[in-house]
Parts: structure tokens; sequence; C-alpha cells
């Protein structure tokens, strides 16, 4: 009996699963704890106390970047920074930003091939029929698909 | 101790659906489960139906569903399964499994699985004189596998035979792993054939139910992995 091979998606599922808990711990971490984490963009535009330090072609450039006005919808009515903030800080940093979008773009990738094949074993357990089997299988690999294009616009273009 | 022993019946003749019947038993507590069911069909309804062999965990026949859990009815006691007197055990045919009559499953399903991974040894090399040699060590790899009596305890209890009737199980697939890593068989690429398919070892998410499930506590996940990784790496 000759089969087409299933071993590289349940492969590349555990490979995904893997890279997704340093990508998770990462995101979280930078998200959530220590914004500032290879982002000079926040510094500045918070305006801390203390004196960046960083390049100051580098402060020039984040000033340039964001004019007086512009990030108003980054900041709470306390002052904080929004965690939607705190992402455009990052992806328009002019020292990091290829790095972040870099990893976007990776944890993206990652997340969709894992979370659809994950997807695809459930429906593919339940839908007993062959051709509900291909419907399914390309709906929703299409959607992975939308949803490919649709972040990595997203992605690209933030900040930029 | 007296027990009330509740036992899911079905005769397909007669009845519609599946039905519970409870039954006053007297038991002790050093009983095997598989005694409750006996003293039901020899001293109160001769009607039931379940099938059993030797009584000591060897055959493998007398898989059922006992208080919810997959077990061999000869190899589990009463003081296990209840506390104290009154209490209830529930018997039930292995869930997912077509039912012949009360708790005789049809295991004709089950078998053409196992037979469509090949559970032979598979060589075409010409025969040494006395006999294909194995070494201490080769067979360790093996010999956990091979403690399988084929009672589909495992099987019935993993929620992907559940959700799709096609899988192989991990029953057939612990025969093939057992064949595949055994040092004298030659039919690794024959066998992944088979389990290397939609309805195969890929349909295994690790759940562990069959290791709960397996009466000879036979570590069937890992050796599912390790075919997986033959699968992978082949």
């Amino acid at each position: 009996m000759a089969n087409k091979s299933k071993a590289i998606n349940w492969f590349l599922h555990r490979i995904t699963g893997t890279f997704l808990v340093f990508l998770l711990i990462t995101h979280f971490w930078v998200q959530h704890y220590d914004s500032q984490v290879a982002s000079i963009s926040k510094t500045v535009v918070t305006q801390e106390q203390t004196t960046p330090e960083y390049p100051n072609e580098a402060q020039e450039a984040v000033e340039a970047r964001f004019a007086p006005g512009e990030v108003d919808g980054y900041y709470n009515e306390d002052g904080s920074v929004t965690p939607y903030g705190v992402v455009m800080l990052r992806l328009a940093d002019p020292v990091y930003a290829v790095l972040w979008k870099g990893f976007n773009i990776l944890f993206l990738i990652v997340a969709l091939h894992h979370g659809f094949y994950g997807l695809n074993n459930v429906l593919t357990d339940y839908i007993r029929n062959d051709m509900g089997k291909m419907v399914a299988k390309t709906l929703s690999w299409s959607l992975a698909l939308v949803l490919l294009v649709i972040g990595l616009y997203s992605v690209i273009t933030a900040g930029w | 101790m007296q027990l009330n022993v509740e036992i899911k019946r079905y005769n397909p003749e007669a009845d519609d659906a599946p039905h519970w019947e409870s039954y006053e038993v007297p038991a002790d507590p050093l009983d095997s489960a598989l005694s409750l069911l006996l003293h039901v069909k020899w001293h109160i309804d001769g009607t039931l139906s379940l099938r059993k062999s030797c009584a000591h965990g060897i055959c493998g026949s007398d898989a059922m569903q006992i208080n919810g859990e997959n077990k061999l009815a000869c190899s589990v006691l009463v003081q296990d399964l209840v506390d104290s007197d009154g209490e209830t055990v529930r018997f039930a045919p292995l869930p997912s499994a077509p039912v012949i009559k009360d708790l005789v499953i049809d295991q004709s399903r089950f078998f053409e699985k196992y037979r469509s991974v090949k559970p032979w040894l598979i060589n075409d090399e010409p025969a040494p004189e006395r006999e294909r040699l194995q070494s201490p060590e080769e067979h360790e790899m093996i010999e956990d596998a091979t403690k399988c009596i084929m009672c589909g305890a495992c099987t019935h209890a993993c929620p992907s035979t559940w959700a799709d009737p096609d899988y192989l199980g991990p029953a057939a697939m612990l025969k093939a792993y057992r064949y595949t890593f055994d040092s004298r068989d030659r039919g690794t690429d024959e066998r992944l054939d088979v389990v290397d398919s939609e309805d195969g070892l890929w349909k295994c998410y690790t759940i562990f139910n069959c290791n709960q499930a397996c009466p000879k506590e036979i570590d069937i996940t890992r050796w599912l992995s390790a075919l997986k990784r033959k699968a992978v790496t082949s």
C-alpha cells in the first residue's frame, strides 16, 4: 500500500511546539514585564528621567519619527503606555525594528502552522467522509493563508 | 458484604437500546469482579452474556468497563472497586465497540486492524541452520510489548478510537512496534506503510489512556512514540 507519509507534518508540529514555548515566553516578557528590552523608542518617547544609554543618532531618529502629538493614542489617561503603544513603539524602533518584525513573523508562521495542524487533526477525527474531509481541510488551510497575509501585512507595515 | 451490581444489558433481538439492570450480589472483598458477574449469571439471571475463559489475566477475553474504567474483570478485586457494604459496581461493554449482546462486543474490526499491521516475523533471508538468534539486549527493546494479551482495553479507552472508528488503535500499533523493533525482523517498510497513514500513528495524541487501561501495565504510549520516531527517520 503506497502512502504519502504524514510524518513530516507531525514532526513539524513538534518543532513548532518547541519554538512556541520560547516565543511565547519572550512575547510575554517583553509585552508585560520589561517592555524596554531591545527597544529604545519607548525610552525616548516616554521621556524617562534618566538619560538613555544609546547613540545620539538613534535618539534623534526616534524623536524625528514621533513628532509631538503623534503618539497620543499610545498612552492611557494616567500617562502609562498602552499595550498597543508598547507594540507600536517596538515595531517603529530605529535600531531593533527589524529584529522584532522578524520575531513576530516567525511567531506568526509557527503559531499558524501549529494551530491549524491541530485543528485539521480534530476535523479529520470527526468528519468521516472523504469529501467532507477535503472541504474542511481546504477551508481551514485557506483561512490560515488569509490570516498569514493579514498578519504579514500588519507586522511589516506597523511603525514604518 | 452485599453489593449492588449494575450491568448494562442489551439484547438486540428484544431491546431497542441498551439499559441498566441492578442485582444484589453477596461478595467477599478478595473476590474478583468477574465473580460478581458469574454470581449473577449462575444464580440470578442465566441470560446474562459475557466472555471469559482463563479467569487469570492471560487470555484477555473479559476486558470491559468497570466503574467507568476499562479493566479485565478477572484481574481486579472487589476491595479495589468499593469501600463498604451496599456500594455499587457498574459493568458495561468496552466503549465504542459494537455490542453483540450484553457485555460481549464484536471484535472483528479490532482483529482486522491487528492483522493489517502484519503481526508476524517478516524475514526473507535464508534461515540459519538452527534458529535466528537474538541477544538479551535486543530482546529487551521489545520485551514490554510482547506482554500484550490483545484484550482491547487500550484501544477502546482511546479517544481517537471513539472519534474515528477507522483509527488503527494502540493495540494494533503496539504489535507493529513489537515486530518492527524485533532485531530479527526485516519488514519495517511494509509495516510503516500501514501505520504511517491518516488513520495510523499520527492520530495518537499521547493522551496516555492506553497506558492507564492496560492490565499488563505496558508502557504503550512510549513504544508508539518510538514507532513515530522510526517513521520520521525512515
